[in-house]
């Protein structure tokens, strides 16, 4: 298990690590560049993916989550999926063929790929206190990647904003009007037949 | 950090070729762009080469990577090749990163092989 945090707040993730009381023995990792996010072509969070000993992507960018905490919100059940994951430890079933899992994840568009540029001069000039050069890349960055959650949701609190907050749901609506395009692919985890 | 992962330099387009090799870790030689064994031809030197220094748009492009330069800041930020991306939306194969821990202490997908890996991407927002 490797988990990254696509997110500069530090301090935050910290607590996440400190408050589980089941303890962490895994790497937690801090992508406040989101290096992950351009090489996976990543465009939300949760983003899960399962990878073999051969370093194969068995199960690609895959929107699955821990717990039902948000479930109301999603609709997905998260034991069914952690089922999936753990037949796949103990087994190797996969819930894709190899075939599947090769293309099923669209490619980052030129400018979703600009966008990810945007946004890492965006927050470099944030640390630097340029906020008018800040803004001026994480606009454009937004502009460019309107479905990019990890560009638009993950603006927000470094744009004074607040990504539970008003703005959020708007980007909800906006989502949900335009198909709800993600990277990836959405499945419950175990076979419909 | 891991060689040809994304970057942001405080600096104009144009560099000197020891520049280029210690933003990107590729050598401007005769027979091309080298890294390692690895060498890429550069069809127009003097598009890559001016007078005025080496053109990093001409090198990115050359080496498949993205760039976006901010004049007004005076940043360059350079993308990963994009065959890695590719590696992993078309080939299903995992493409190498490296990052820091909450300790900075960097640690490297690579270093994993050989075991079965659950990747989570996950964020405070």
């Amino acid at each position: 298990m490797i988990a990254v945090a696509i997110d500069e707040a530090v301090d935050t993730i910290r607590n996440y690590v400190n408050d589980d009381t089941d303890g962490i023995d895994y790497p937690v990792l801090i992508d406040a560049d989101h290096v992950l996010t351009e090489l996976y072509a990543i465009s939300n969070v949760p983003t899960v993916l399962l990878i073999d000993e051969d370093d194969n992507i068995v199960q690609p960018n895959w929107n699955a989550y821990a717990s039902n905490t948000f479930t109301d919100f999603h609709g997905i059940d998260s034991e069914r999926q952690l089922d999936a994951i753990r037949r796949w430890v103990r087994t190797g079933e996969t819930m894709m063929s190899a075939d599947e899992a090769r293309g099923a994840v669209d490619d980052l568009t030129p400018d979703e790929e600009t966008a990810k540029l945007h946004f890492r001069l965006a927050t470099h000039l944030r640390n630097a206190d340029d906020h008018d050069g800040a803004e001026r890349n994480f606009a454009i960055a937004c502009e460019l990647a309107p479905h990019d959650w990890t560009i638009r949701r993950a603006s927000m609190p470094l744009r004074g904003g607040n990504p539970f907050g008003e703005e959020f749901f708007e980007l909800v609506a906006e989502h949900r009007a335009a198909g709800r395009p993600y990277h990836g692919v959405n499945h419950p985890g175990v076979d419909e037949s | 950090m891991e060689a040809g992962q994304a970057v942001v330099i405080e600096s104009p387009p144009l560099v000197t070729p020891e520049q280029v090799e210690e933003y990107l870790g590729w050598t401007l030689k005769p027979e091309g762009l080298c890294r390692d064994e690895r060498c890429v031809l550069v069809p127009d030197r003097d598009a890559l080469h001016t007078d005025d220094g080496v053109d990093l748009r001409v090198v990115t492009d050359l080496l498949d990577r993205p760039i976006v330069v901010d004049r007004e800041a005076g940043l360059v930020a350079i993308g990963a090749e994009r065959s890695q991306r590719l590696g992993a939306v078309r080939d299903a194969k995992a493409p190498d990163f490296s990052l820091p821990d909450l300790n900075g202490d960097w640690h490297s997908f690579a270093d994993h092989r050989s075991k079965k890996k659950l990747l989570v991407a996950f964020s405070s927002w």
